[in-house]
């Protein structure tokens, strides 16, 4: 078996209160394979944003990530990274689409000028071939080149997701995570955002941890999913065994809660 | 309620109610704490702090000490008396023009912007100055007719954010008038930003009074700090080497000044939690050093 | 460009609305509008003279309406009256040597505390719950309730009188000739100094707080979390994903903080015996010279609407989103 990608071991992460702490995120393990398409799903408030934020190192006061908790990416400790090695480290390892499609662009700054940070940050490159890598991207994504001297609020919602997913790929990063990437979004745009991910994602070969708290829509596209309930990672399945055998209590009225629209579904729910 | 009770437990609104009370409870027992009348010639002309004058005498022969402390009753009256009234119509017309809309927003929100656009303290000066010598009730009303601006333009954007939440648009469904709807639904969602209106409002008023009565706009015969200053700088206090004629008022007003700021940064702090520092942060920094875990 | 124009018409309008209370405020006075305005002149006018002066503000034998054009014309081409005091000095000339100090004096002290008031607040907000953080916070609070005629006199009292470092009045030494050379300048400097780092004391605090307060607010936006997560320096994050944004509702606010600016700046040209407008109208006020005081109304006005434009125009240049037509 191949190393990981992501490897999670005993993470716990706490808010800290002026006099009690909250533990969003207890004692939790998992890991993701090169190229899998990993769900994470549970309720609002669950702790799975906080564990995406983590993985980054994102998070800021009062946000903790308590000792004896353990990232890897690619077997490198993401905890004893140093600020410098840590600035390096994101986006080169590991990108990240964010919850809403309509604030992760920057108002102020073109679209070029947002890929060519990237691309500044962690490669040598002039502004005129980072014009050219960029437009590469955003074909990627099926988006004109001339939108690059456009400015966010130019573009549809749509669109702006594509573009952020395209500034993602900027440096082949092994791992994308997608924090709820399509809540902002309707039906028919979501479903080609995935879909195009997943195409990506085999073109290219990253894998994905992808958290929403639609276990309809994760099923549809992950290969393994992780249900969390306050915190706690309640159980790891592939998503077959998820859809079809449930084991944790949770994991069953999870799906007994979802709005049943597809026939398939309906038929499942009456099963059990 | 609660918003009174999270003030408690802030240390800066500690501090700065703790002042603002013992502003108060100076200019409350004035008479107790001090053996001196404010308008009378208790002494030679800028004698210095002594053990008779605690902060010395005027030019005219006034005791400091018994001017500062009941001084602080103009400045307080006119403080919050002014502040109350542009607090009040400030907040009236601002959930009028947010929950109303329509024409009646456009008339409001263009005066108000009109007013914020002509300086104030000038547009002050010209009314003082037609006035003659403006006592610190007539200096409270202009304020109260002339600095609502502010609180309309931050009371309606407030109140069209409220306007769309779904307890307004239940009361609305259920048919109850809107006077009802503003005063019970809109209105209480306000508190915190009426509350910062009111104090921001109370410094402001307490510091253009003073100013119009440094600038020779006031009563002469008032005892204020700003009169204080007034005669002070008449008398070029400062040139002649008596310091305590002016510091003291000028300490005065800083006091309560920094009082009333420190409460509505606290307030501040409350309404919007994402300003909020204290206890926790301390809390996590002592966490991080000893190691218990990182960012 | 609509939005400028907009702009532009609105401006009119409120520098109309300041004039009107000029016009109406003597007649809204109990007993004779000429009699109150006048009143100071005493008989040392002669009736030529007085009659000039009535014409320029209206008090002609017509309808109200009538005295109100009447009025607004002589506004509109520049002829404010005489003032009474330095009869027969024209109010503009004379608010207009005074002027061009006030103009000085508010307009570095603007951009000084601007600058300092909005990076302390981005360095605050960036730091938030850090030593530096209170420290600034705390300052920024002290600074902004503290009146300006209070800091003007304790910086008068402690950098003039106590410590002598610096000269307690006028804009430079009276015995020099006013020219552009070294000897002249560097006193203009010496005495602007106090009354320029008052306002700065004054000013900054406030534009510490807003700035604070803006940038803490959009530090949990998706598009900074995302900028830290690309792994950008943090230098850049810092000034270009957060403070740039910030900086929009700091700038709307410094057009309202105006107000306040030429406000302060009146009183502490007052204290430090600053021969700008504050000094010049303190001087109107003593002596009851309204021509002079009405006068400075409606340029305090223009110069607050001309500032306001400008801040206008920047807004535009700074929010791309306002740009696109």
């Amino acid at each position: 078996m191949t190393d990981p990608v992501l490897s999670i071991r005993n993470l716990n992460i706490d808010y800290i209160g002026a006099e009690k702490d909250f533990h969003a995120v207890k004692d939790v393990s998992f890991d993701i394979a090169p190229g899998e398409f990993f769900g994470l799903a549970g309720e609002s408030g669950c702790g799975k944003s906080t564990i995406a934020f983590a993985v980054s190192r994102l998070h800021r006061p009062p946000a903790l990530i308590r000792k004896g908790s353990q990232i890897l990416v690619g077997g490198r400790d993401v905890l004893s990274l140093t600020d410098d090695e840590l600035r390096r480290f994101r986006w080169r390892e590991v990108a990240m689409v964010f919850q809403s499609a309509m604030n992760s662009l920057n108002p102020v700054l073109t679209i070029e000028t947002q890929f060519y940070d990237v691309l500044k940050a962690h490669t040598r490159i002039s502004r005129a071939e980072a014009r050219t890598r960029a437009a590469e991207l955003l074909k990627l994504v099926d988006i004109s080149p001339d939108r690059l001297s456009s400015y966010p609020h130019q573009c549809s919602g749509g669109m702006r997701q594509r573009i952020v997913i395209a500034i993602c790929l900027a440096l082949n990063p092994k791992l994308l995570i997608m924090d709820e990437p399509t809540t902002a979004l309707d039906v028919v745009v979501q479903r080609e955002i995935l879909q195009r991910i997943d195409v990506l994602r085999k073109e290219l070969g990253f894998s994905v941890l992808f958290i929403t708290h639609d276990l309809g829509l994760m099923v549809q596209v992950s290969d393994r999913i992780g249900i969390m309930l306050e915190g706690e990672l309640v159980e790891v399945n592939d998503a077959q065994t998820i859809y079809r055998t449930p084991q944790h209590a949770y994991t069953k009225r999870l799906w007994a809660s979802m709005p049943k629209l597809h026939g398939e579904q309906i038929r499942e729910g009456a099963q059990s | 309620m609660t918003l009174f009770r999270q003030l408690l437990s802030n240390k800066k609104a500690m501090v700065g109610i703790t002042i603002l009370l013992i502003v108060i409870l100076v200019a409350i027992f004035a008479p107790f704490l001090t053996e001196y009348s404010p308008v009378k010639r208790v002494g030679r002309p800028h004698q210095a702090p002594s053990w008779e004058h605690w902060l010395g005498t005027t030019r005219l022969g006034h005791d400091v000490f018994a001017r500062l402390v009941y001084g602080a009753r103009v400045s307080l009256a006119v403080g919050f008396g002014a502040g109350l009234a542009i607090t009040l119509i400030g907040t009236v017309l601002g959930i009028i023009a947010g929950y109303k809309g329509g024409v009646v927003d456009e008339v409001i929100n263009f005066f108000t912007n009109m007013v914020l656009v002509v300086p104030n303290l000038p547009l002050l000066l010209v009314l003082a100055a037609f006035i003659g010598q403006a006592s610190p009730l007539v200096i409270a009303v202009i304020l109260g007719l002339t600095s609502w601006a502010w609180g309309v333009r931050v009371t309606r954007s407030e109140t069209l954010s409220i306007r769309q939440r779904d307890y307004v648009k239940s009361a609305e469904m259920l048919g109850e008038p809107s006077w009802r709807i503003m005063a019970f639904e809109i209105f209480p969602n306000l508190i915190s930003i009426v509350g910062i209106n009111f104090i921001g409002s109370v410094i402001f008023a307490v510091i253009t009074e003073a100013t119009l009565e440094f600038l020779g706009l006031g009563d002469p015969n008032t005892v204020s700090w700003g009169i204080m200053l007034y005669n002070a700088q008449n008398a070029s206090a400062l040139s002649v080497g008596a310091w305590w004629d002016l510091l003291a008022p000028c300490f005065a007003l800083a006091v309560l000044g920094l009082g009333l700021a420190l409460i509505n940064f606290a307030i501040d702090e409350i309404a919007n939690p994402r300003l909020r520092t204290g206890g926790m942060l301390n809390r996590w920094t002592r966490m991080v050093r000893i190691g218990e875990g990182k960012l | 460009m609509t939005f400028l124009l907009r702009r532009l018409a609105f401006y009119l309008a409120a520098f109309l609305a300041a004039a009107t209370v000029n016009f109406f405020l003597p007649r809204l006075m109990p007993g004779d509008p000429i009699q109150i305005m006048f009143a100071s002149a005493g008989s040392e006018l002669s009736l030529e003279n007085l009659n000039a002066l009535k014409l320029t503000f209206g008090f002609i034998d017509a309808p109200l309406g009538e005295q109100y054009l009447r009025y607004l014309q002589s506004v509109f081409t520049g002829d404010l009256g005489r003032s009474i005091k330095y009869f027969p000095l024209p109010v503009t000339e004379l608010l207009g040597r005074a002027l061009v100090w006030t103009l000085g004096l508010v307009g570095i002290a603007t951009l000084l505390s601007f600058c300092l008031g909005t990076f302390l607040g981005v360095m605050a907000a960036w730091r938030r719950g850090t030593i530096f953080d209170s420290i600034v916070s705390l300052t920024a609070i002290f600074s902004s309730s503290v009146p300006a005629v209070v800091v003007s006199l304790i910086m008068l009292f402690v950098f003039g009188y106590q410590l002598g470092w610096f000269p307690n009045g006028y804009a430079a030494d009276p015995l020099l000739d006013p020219g552009f050379n070294w000897t002249y300048i560097s006193s203009v400097l010496h005495h602007g100094t106090l009354p320029m780092l008052t306002m700065v004391i004054v000013l900054t605090g406030g534009f510490a707080v807003t700035m604070r307060n803006n940038m803490i607010n959009l530090l949990g936006e998706d598009y900074i979390v995302m900028g830290r997560a690309k792994g950008v320096a943090d230098s850049r994050v810092m000034l270009w994903y957060a403070a740039r944004n910030a900086l929009l509702p700091t700038v709307s606010s410094l057009a309202i903080a105006l107000g306040t600016v030429l406000g302060g700046s009146l009183v502490t040209e007052v204290v430090f015996n600053y021969p700008g407008l504050g000094n010049t109208l303190y001087q109107a006020i003593i002596a009851r010279d309204y021509p002079v005081i009405q006068g400075q109304l409606l340029i305090m006005t223009a110069a607050m609407l001309i500032a306001n434009f400008v801040v206008d125009l920047s807004y535009v240049l700074l929010d791309p989103r306002l740009k696109k037509a």
